[in-house]
């Protein structure tokens, strides 16, 4: 029931939180930015619209936004908020959750290859590059997971005994890990340096320049998709933070949503101080996320235990 | 097993039939394909039974008086029967509207024919019990494939394709007999079962001999070369069945080897492990490069290929190192992907058919929008290409699921071992992701976005004989996809009989899959679920339909349109050291420009290495020998002489003495 | 709780990673500025060592002077002085040089558990730090063109020896005259090399070593 509650909460609050990262940019620009509440006002301004639908595309421009948007839920479903347990889990559910985000990768790009737009080609040719090297950090971090816990699930990661924690044993090792998973989270969620949502070029884009042709309630569904898979990471990264360690109460959710506020301050800070990296150094950039993992996992061999 | 050679004999007619009745035409094959299903379909009926009853059923045949064949079939045969009976007869079916031209009824007749001796042999290869009829099955497998890759003969290329599949098939047949011939030498029995008595030094020699054989079989990544020549000159339906069954093999080979010595050093499943690595991830990485479809189908085989031994390999090791966990959900992964990969691979290789016979071309850059056209053929395309890219909840992923559970459960091991699972899961991390982008480029090229040339646009559904199987193809993927324990239980049997010395535990593994079947299943729910709530939310909305927007760009052209070759390019740029690209750029120059060019073209690193390292010295070292081939015939039948005589010599007891005093 | 010397190796081991994947020259110096100090502080985190007398004191300190503000100074000197292009051009491109980098680290792990050596409470991790620092200085070294990144990578080659040192060695006094000595020749060769490096600079208008080839015969 519980669990099931703080689904709940999360799914509503998730549009909540990019508000924030406008607020951070308003505040460094010196403006008074959005409301908060403004990706609510935007989806539901979307879901009113009727949409347009390019003439060189096919069913499967329709497909991409609805199996995104499930993608995107999906892994919410498997998340210990806040130190209740998972709705479901099971031992191997990490894997599963990661595949299911990448068929949602796969019908997005699918659809924007469907529009026939030289823009948006380019955009999915970056998206699956990128997404492949991102992979293998994630990979990474399970390993060096499944080496500190000996379990393949999000609930055993952050639920119960033997939690993973940067007040943990070896605490050291998740510094490194939490850096890398903002770096990831960057990347996944087209975030600056990695990509800049904001600009006004489509040359320059990869998840903007993706979604150009959709409209309306599809427009909405990409929108809230993605409202939730940057909460699911940024979730994942408070979780390693913050250890809610005592019992499920008021107290610790609230204080879970206050914390998710941090990493979303975080994204604003870093989108109003850094610019967008060259292309050619994005590679570098999110295989260095994977170096910092992979280190950590060696030094988990046999050296520091 | 008396109905499996029944249903081997009715293929058998059914192979003959067109030989001789070849002149009526439609008749005949009509006749053929509806004799080759019910072949298969008594043969699957065969399989029943035999694989809940752990009683294995033997049979055995003199021949020539000295040899006795031995076919047995046991629960590994079993499961690599499934393929061979089950994927058949769909490409059989969908010869009936491919192979359509009247005029050449004499050769469909003998490419029928060598296609039923095929599937003969690749059943008989698996059931084989001793060296003898192993080795004499697996070279009418060979060469009945060879005469089906040179279907169009009367082409250069495929003529070439042709020569170089007979020599890797040859060359690694030599191999394998080469290590069949170390086990004889010391067992001096041609039964498999006294090969486990080997000397742990000699039975590591063994495997090693034969991996590489079965490897240039199965297209392990350097010894491969042959894969991307002989598909695409072989008729789609033969590439089907030689990609999605035969290389299967070799594989079965590999395994069916490895259980028979019962090898205790880990050092094997680290070969076969450091193989899949490799394979995997070159193979995705060329089949990015490539522009053609089937040759990038075919580098897409060496992938999956490369998947299927990272599966072994970590059973391997984890079996050796007392690790079950690790020995079951690598092996039953691997087994299973081979079966995944024969449905969705075949399924390919048709839908690829289809598009080139519509079409007229397999260049990715000269087609597109087919699946307006080609409905049918693209749905099952796109459903096919969602399984091999491994993504939940089609097929491909159980099967990356189990290798990825079995590879994480090495992580526990000390040393090397643990090294080795850590490279399993990131090389099958980054296959995944690759995957995934080649196979996004090939439906997004292919099949949607505008036609890129007129032939494309032009394109017609072809008859319901080619889109059925491909329909029932993909269906297959799902349902594994969704409801894989009955599949993942026949895998374990195998299995089972493979690693006959530990006791194995099957709860754990059903365990998982249950769950993880039921997660994929509600992932399916909820994709209906919102498709249902889309409908809903566009109802009573205005839908318009208007041209795709050029970010300010109006006079958009179909040219302009991303392709294959950029697509992949900074994927391909990534890889550089380990793949050659080559562009020919003839720039603009002058003030009136003349027209400019660009090409650029992905060359295999192993092929150059091999022609550069291999075949031209050699070329200039036997140049030297010229001199013996001179044209006197009577000195000819002198070498041959003085050949046997030495050989006489050889079989003399003397230099065996040898041999075994250097063991 | 947290141990604070194994902080400061894992530290340097990410400089280490860092400087392979740089591709700014003064972004490297800069790193270079940085392991030199963490591996100057190395010593005083040994728990077998002595509490400070006057002499390791000044001795620390000038090591942290040398390695931390001499060195890079000289350097940072080179750079400006020869106006040196800000890139670093690689024979080995960045992504490999980090996961060759990897490559070390994990054989460096696998080196110090099969030595086998009887090393102190705590003394693996500097082994595998120093052996990895050493590795990758040589990598360095190799895989880059200009004069100045093998000064570079010579010095983080000096820089694993003296972890190799601390690693090893009970008697601390010996360890350190003998380190001072390579010291002093690494400042002696990081002036040369400026020196040099300016007449290059001179003779072929840029200080790629590979123009170096046309001085053959």
């Amino acid at each position: 029931m519980i669990s099931f509650l703080s689904l709940v909460l999360a799914l509503l609050a998730a549009p909540l939180y990019p508000g924030i990262i406008l607020k951070v940019k308003a505040f460094f620009a010196g403006k008074k930015g959005p409301p908060l509440l403004i990706k609510y006002y935007t989806l539901l301004k979307l879901l009113q619209k009727g949409s347009v639908y390019s003439t060189s595309s096919s069913f499967v421009f329709t497909l991409g936004p609805v199996v995104s948007f499930a993608a995107a839920i999906f892994p919410l479903c498997f998340f210990p908020f806040a130190g209740s347990a998972s709705l479901v889990s099971f031992y191997g559910d990490v894997v599963l959750l990661f595949y299911i985000m990448g068929i949602g990768r796969f019908f997005t790009v699918v659809a924007a290859l469907d529009t026939a737009s030289p823009f948006e080609g380019m955009g999915a040719a970056r998206e699956v590059f990128f997404s492949t090297l991102a992979e293998l950090a994630i990979f990474a971090i399970l390993i060096l997971f499944y080496r500190l816990t000996g379990s393949l699930s999000l609930n055993d990661y952050f639920h119960g005994e033997n939690i993973i924690t940067l007040a943990g044993v070896s605490g050291a090792l998740i510094v490194l890990v939490i850096v890398a998973l903002f770096m990831v989270l960057l990347t996944e969620n087209s975030r600056v340096p990695v990509d800049d949502p904001a600009t006004h070029l489509e040359l320059t884009m990869i998840h903007e320049v993706m979604i150009l042709d959709h409209s309306g309630p599809d427009l909405a569904l990409i929108e809230l998709g993605a409202f939730y898979k940057l909460f699911f990471y940024a979730a994942f990264i408070i979780q390693l933070i913050f250890p809610f360690t005592a019992p499920f109460s008021i107290l610790n959710m609230l204080l879970f949503f206050i914390l998710m506020a941090l990493v979303y301050v975080a994204v604003g800070v870093i989108e109003s101080i850094m610019a967008r990296f060259k292309m050619d150094l994005v590679p570098k950039f999110i295989l260095t996320s994977f170096a910092l993992v992979f280190f950590a996992v060696i030094l988990t061999m046999g050296v520091l235990q | 097993m008396e109905t499996l050679f029944l249903s081997l004999t009715v293929l058998l007619a059914a192979g003959i039939l067109p030989l001789l009745g070849h002149r009526l035409f439609t008749l005949m094959k009509a006749c053929y394909v509806a004799l080759t299903i019910t072949g298969c379909v008594i043969g699957l009926y065969s399989l029943c039974p035999i694989s809940q009853l752990p009683s294995q059923s033997t049979l055995v045949v003199d021949w020539l008086h000295i040899f006795q064949l031995q076919f047995s079939l046991d629960s590994l045969s079993t499961f690599f029967l499934i393929p061979v009976f089950f994927v058949c007869p769909l490409a059989v079916l969908y010869v009936f509207h491919y192979m359509n031209k009247k005029a050449e009824h004499a050769r469909t007749g003998v490419n029928f024919f060598f296609f039923n001796l095929l599937i003969i042999a690749m059943a008989l290869v698996v059931i084989a019990d001793n060296m003898i009829s192993f080795a004499l099955s697996w070279e009418i497998m060979s060469l009945a494939s060879f005469f089906l890759v040179l279907h169009e003969y009367e082409q250069e290329t495929t003529r070439r394709a042709g020569y170089i599949y007979l020599l890797f098939t040859q060359l690694g047949a030599l191999c394998i007999f080469l290590g069949m011939g170390v086990g004889y030498g010391y067992t001096q029995s041609l039964d498999f079962a006294p090969l486990s008595t080997l000397p742990e030094g000699l039975k590591l020699w063994m495997f090693c001999l034969v991996l590489v054989g079965f490897g240039s079989k199965a297209g392990v990544f350097p010894i491969h070369i042959w894969l991307p020549y002989a598909h695409p000159a072989a008729p789609s339906n033969i590439s089907a069945i030689m990609s999605g069954v035969m290389i299967k093999m070799g594989i079965y080979g590999v395994v069916r080897f490895y259980g028979l010595l019962d090898i205790s050093s880990p050092v094997a499943g680290q070969i076969v492990l450091s193989f899949g690595i490799v394979s995997g991830v070159l193979g995705v990485i060329y089949a990015l490069g490539k522009q053609d479809i089937k040759k990038l189908l075919a580098y897409s085989s060496v992938e999956n290929i490369g998947v299927i031994l990272i599966g072994l390999g970590v059973g391997m090791i984890g079996a050796t190192q007392g690790n079950t966990g690790m020995a079951i959900f690598g092996f039953v992964g691997g087994l299973l992907h081979v079966l995944n990969h024969s449905l969705f691979k075949s399924l390919l290789f048709l839908g690829a058919g289809t598009v080139a016979k519509q079409t007229g071309t397999r260049q990715l850059d000269q087609l597109g929008g087919l699946i307006k056209r080609m409905p049918l053929t693209g749905k099952s395309f796109l459903i096919g290409s969602v399984s091999i890219s491994g993504l939940p909840p089609f097929n491909g992923f159980v099967s990356e699921f189990l290798i990825y559970i079995g590879a994480f459960q090495g992580l526990v091991l000390g040393g090397m071992h643990c090294v080795f699972a850590m490279l399993a899961i990131l090389a099958l991390a980054l296959i995944g992701g690759l995957a995934a982008a080649c196979f996004t480029r090939i439906v997004g090229i292919v099949f949607l976005g505008e036609p890129r040339a007129d032939n494309s646009a032009a394109a017609k559904e072809a008859g319901w004989t080619m889109t059925f199987p491909m329909v029932i193809l993909a269906a297959s993927c799902l349902i594994i996809g969704v409801w894989p324990e009955p599949f993942v239980h026949y895998a374990f049997k195998g299995v089972e009989t493979l690693l006959v010395q530990t006791t194995l535990d099957e709860v754990l593994l059903l365990e998982i899959t249950q769950k993880m079947a039921l997660a994929s299943q509600v992932f399916l729910g909820l994709f209906v679920v919102l498709l249902v709530a889309r409908k809903f939310l566009y109802r009573g909305k205005q839908v318009q339909s208007g041209p795709t927007w050029g970010c300010g760009f109006t006079q958009p052209t179909v040219r302009i349109q991303y392709t294959g070759t950029s697509y992949a390019m900074s994927i391909v740029e990534f890889f550089r050291p380990m793949v050659r690209l080559h562009t020919h750029y003839a720039g603009i120059k002058r003030i009136f420009p003349s027209q400019a060019s660009y090409e650029t073209h992905v060359d295999d690193i192993a092929e150059q290495t091999l022609i550069e390292r291999i075949v031209e010295p050699l070329l200039f070292l036997l140049g030297k020998l010229r001199w013996i081939q001179h044209g006197h015939i009577q000195l000819y039948i002198g070498y041959i002489i003085i050949t046997i005589l030495v050989a006489l010599l050889c079989i003399s007891e003397g230099p065996r003495e040898i041999l075994r005093g250097l063991l | 709780m947290i141990n604070i010397l194994e902080v400061i190796l894992v530290l340097i081991l990410l400089t280490v990673l860092l400087s392979l994947g740089s591709t700014r020259l003064m972004a490297l110096v800069r790193i270079m500025v940085l392991q030199g100090v963490l591996v100057s502080l190395i010593p005083l985190f040994l728990k077998s060592h002595e509490i400070l007398t006057f002499g390791s004191v000044v001795f620390y300190l000038a090591m942290v002077i040398i390695k931390g503000i001499l060195i890079p100074a000289l350097l940072y000197r080179a750079v400006k002085h020869v106006s040196i292009q800000r890139e670093i051009e690689p024979f080995v491109g960045y992504h490999a040089s980090i996961v060759a980098g990897l490559a070390v680290l994990l054989a460096a792990v696998f080196m110090a558990n099969s030595l086998k050596l009887t090393l102190p409470e705590g003394r693996e991790l500097i082994l595998v730090c120093a052996v990895t620092t050493m590795a990758s200085g040589f990598f360095l070294m190799l895989a880059r063109k200009k004069a100045i990144t093998q000064v570079i990578g010579y010095l983080m080659l000096e820089n694993g020896i003296y972890l190799i040192g601390n690693a090893l060695t009970q008697h601390h006094h010996n360890l350190y005259i003998v380190e001072f000595g390579v010291l002093l020749d690494l400042l002696v060769a990081v002036m040369v090399m400026g020196i040099i490096l300016n007449n290059i600079n001179h003779a072929f208008d840029d200080v790629d070593t590979t123009l170096l080839g046309q001085l053959k015969d």
